[in-house]
């Protein structure tokens, strides 16, 4: 019998119902069914009526503990009552005006004396507009044409970022991408020279996060090579920090690995939810990118800049890098000796602020798909395959129950599957 | 943009490869090759192309690929010929077996006749169950090999088999008719029966649903959210054979 009833989802189910009719497929991107990889469907909840701290209740009342935190910008907490106040304060004098408020300024020299690398700030709305804007100066910088990107890369849905088999993308869009794997330096020079030396930049997140593997975490050793072949080469290097940006470094994940990088993409954690983004960068890329013809309509609204800056100074305050990386590691602690109970062998990998799970008792990780689903329609919202992140709201007894509830459902998936006893 | 020699594999395997699956399901099928006395076997070669060996019995039909014995043997000089003899819009001409051409004119033409009948069908037609019921599982027949040929050869079919893990996948409908796609170093091919132990799952609720997928009617993604195309297991090779999927589309259209 299990210990945490299963949730039912008819509300759910209704509102997609009505989606489909008037959205294209219901739920289209990362949060949907298809993209989130929802197996089955029957156990996920299609739509949320509120959230606070570190919980969710969907549209059928249903409370989940969040490791996906929409997917990255619930850092500190949904509701954060101190970005949440800075927000409305700002909102009172202004958001989306002809002239931007001074409140911009501000967002960009905070950001300045955060982040490592950069000299300057460039606001924009989501983590595709920073890493095309990169993209985009690298060939501005250079005047070079090609862009390295790392096997299993993500850099957002532009048409330059997808792959060459997407629908709607054609090859002219994407023929200037050179993708080699990761971690090897020898591939890097091999690109080089096999396309003559023509290339603008390369773009990376900071480890390999790729999804349906094992993340793969980078060294020092590793980042700084890269840095001095990029040097030596020309090649502007381009952290994309828009998911792993202030989990691991509050002055950046490149600061992280012990280099600058000439450009660095920050998106989700970056405002606790208030939409924004932001290109940084060294002194010496501000003068291309002050070049550039790039804006947006709602790029330069007040009201997330000043989210951002509360933001910022809370984890801080926090140390929420520190503070992730010990709860992530209890936290998969937790999880993986109630594995080991129930006979299976979870693996955990990349870094504890944004943990990657997988069951490894199979090799189609259906088993695993069967464990997350459990666990998410008992109240424990994972993700399939795709890594999860920390915020600063969790507490002990938040961890307490996670480790319940995976446990609980590592016992219904168990008793499901009498095979594995041998 | 698709292209010739991609066609020719679909053409080959594909379309005229879904003759086995007629011989065995269709009772106007069975009764065409139930005056056959003995065996037949029909070669076609295409320069630069697919070369395959349809086998008629009075039980049934088999394609192997290749040529190496046969009655008749067209060999045809390009791929675009080839497509051209499956439109109908070029007489195939044997090298060998001239005196079993009756075969060619008789047995084979009304073979592929019921097989475009079925898998070009008019509105009136499908309004019968069971007419129905066949034409959808033979076009899932024919875009199961499909796929496999364009993940082979297609420019952009081959950039998505390069994604696909190696291992089985199950491709189905509930109920219904199944195939495994293998993969094996990028390499893909169909075989026409469930598999064993797939990494992956792909199937499709019913025939219904199957038909309104493959005639673009409804989007996969929705089915996924509804629960109505179930995905299971290594979703990533499922990913990939999806947009493979799509390509299917441009070329059987």
């Amino acid at each position: 019998m299990s210990k945490f009833p299963e949730f039912k989802h008819d509300k759910s189910h209704e509102y997609f119902d009505r989606a489909v009719k008037v959205i294209p497929s219901g739920i289209y991107g990362h949060l949907g069914p298809a993209e989130g990889l929802w197996v089955p469907v029957s156990k996920w909840p299609f739509y949320s009526e509120k959230a606070q701290g570190t919980y969710f209740w969907d549209v059928d009342g249903n409370k989940y503990i969040d490791y996906m935190c929409a997917y990255g910008p619930n850092v500190l907490g949904y509701n954060d009552p101190d970005v949440d106040a800075a927000a409305m304060k700002q909102m009172k004098l202004g958001n989306c005006t002809t002239s931007p408020s001074k409140v911009m300024v501000e967002c960009a020299e905070n950001l300045v004396d955060t982040v490592a690398s950069a000299d300057w700030a460039f606001f924009c709305k989501n983590g595709s507009d920073t890493t095309t804007l990169a993209v985009m100066s690298a060939r501005a910088h250079t005047h070079k044409k090609k862009i390295i990107f790392l096997k299993g890369y993500y850099h957002g849905d532009f048409q330059w970022a997808q792959k060459i088999d997407y629908p709607g993308i054609t090859p002219e869009d994407v023929a200037n991408n050179v993708v080699v794997p990761w971690f090897d330096l020898d591939a890097l020079q091999r690109a080089y020279d096999e396309n003559n030396g023509d290339i603008a930049g390369l773009i990376a997140q900071p480890y390999d996060h790729g999804n349906f593997k094992d993340n793969e975490v980078a060294s020092k050793e590793y980042w700084q090579a890269v840095r001095a072949w990029c040097d030596k080469n020309g090649v502007v290097l381009i952290f994309d920090d828009v998911r792993a940006g202030f989990r691991l470094d509050l002055a950046g994940s490149d600061h992280y690995y012990g280099i600058k990088a000439d450009l660095i993409c920050f998106c989700k954690a970056l405002a606790n939810g208030y939409n924004m983004s932001a290109l940084c960068g060294g002194e010496h890329m501000k003068a291309t990118v002050s070049g550039m013809t790039y804006t947006g309509s709602y790029w330069m609204s007040a009201v997330p800049f000043a989210a951002c800056i509360a933001c910022i100074n809370k984890m801080k305050a926090l140390d929420t890098p520190a503070m992730f990386r010990r709860m992530g590691t209890q936290l998969t602690d937790g999880f993986k000796a109630a594995a080991k109970e129930h006979g299976f062998d979870l693996v955990v990998s990349g870094e504890p602020a944004l943990f990657y799970l997988r069951i490894a008792n199979d090799d189609s990780l259906m088993l695993h798909q069967e464990w997350i689903s459990e666990c998410v329609s008992r109240g424990l919202f994972l993700a399939s395959h795709h890594n999860h992140f920390m915020n600063a709201a969790v507490t002990e007894e938040d961890i307490k129950l996670s480790i319940e509830i995976a446990e609980d459902a590592f016992s219904v998936v168990e008793k499901r599957h009498p095979e594995l006893k041998g | 943009m698709t292209d010739a020699r991609t066609m020719a594999y679909i053409n080959m395997y594909a379309v005229l490869g879904t003759l086995e699956n007629l011989c065995e399901l269709d009772d106007k099928a069975k009764e065409i090759i139930s005056t056959l006395k003995k065996p037949v076997s029909l070669a076609f070669e295409v320069k630069d192309g697919p070369a395959a060996t349809l086998t008629f019995t009075a039980k049934g039909c088999r394609m192997e690929d290749g040529v190496t014995k046969c009655d008749i043997k067209i060999p045809v000089s390009s791929c675009e010929k080839f497509n051209k003899i499956i439109n109908g819009e070029v007489t195939p001409v044997p090298t060998k077996g001239l005196t079993k051409v009756g075969f060619l004119l008789k047995t084979f033409t009304a073979l592929t006749d019921r097989l475009t009948e079925l898998m070009r069908p008019t509105e009136e037609a499908l309004k019968d169950p069971a007419f129905f019921e066949l034409s959808t599982i033979l076009t899932f027949y024919t875009i199961s090999v499909a796929l496999s040929q364009i993940g082979n050869q297609d420019a952009i079919g081959k950039a998505s088999a390069s994604y696909i893990a190696d291992g089985d996948v199950c491709f189905a409908i509930k109920d219904g008719p199944a195939a495994t796609i293998r993969t094996k170093n990028n390499h893909l091919v169909t075989i026409k029966k469930k598999p064993e132990n797939p990494r992956a799952i792909m199937q499709f609720d019913n025939i219904r649903l199957a038909n309104d997928l493959f005639n673009g009617k409804i989007n996969s993604l929705e089915c996924i959210g509804r629960g109505t195309v179930e995905i299971r297991g290594m979703l990533s090779m499922v990913d990939n054979l999806n947009r493979i999927l799509d390509r299917v589309a441009l070329y059987l259209a």
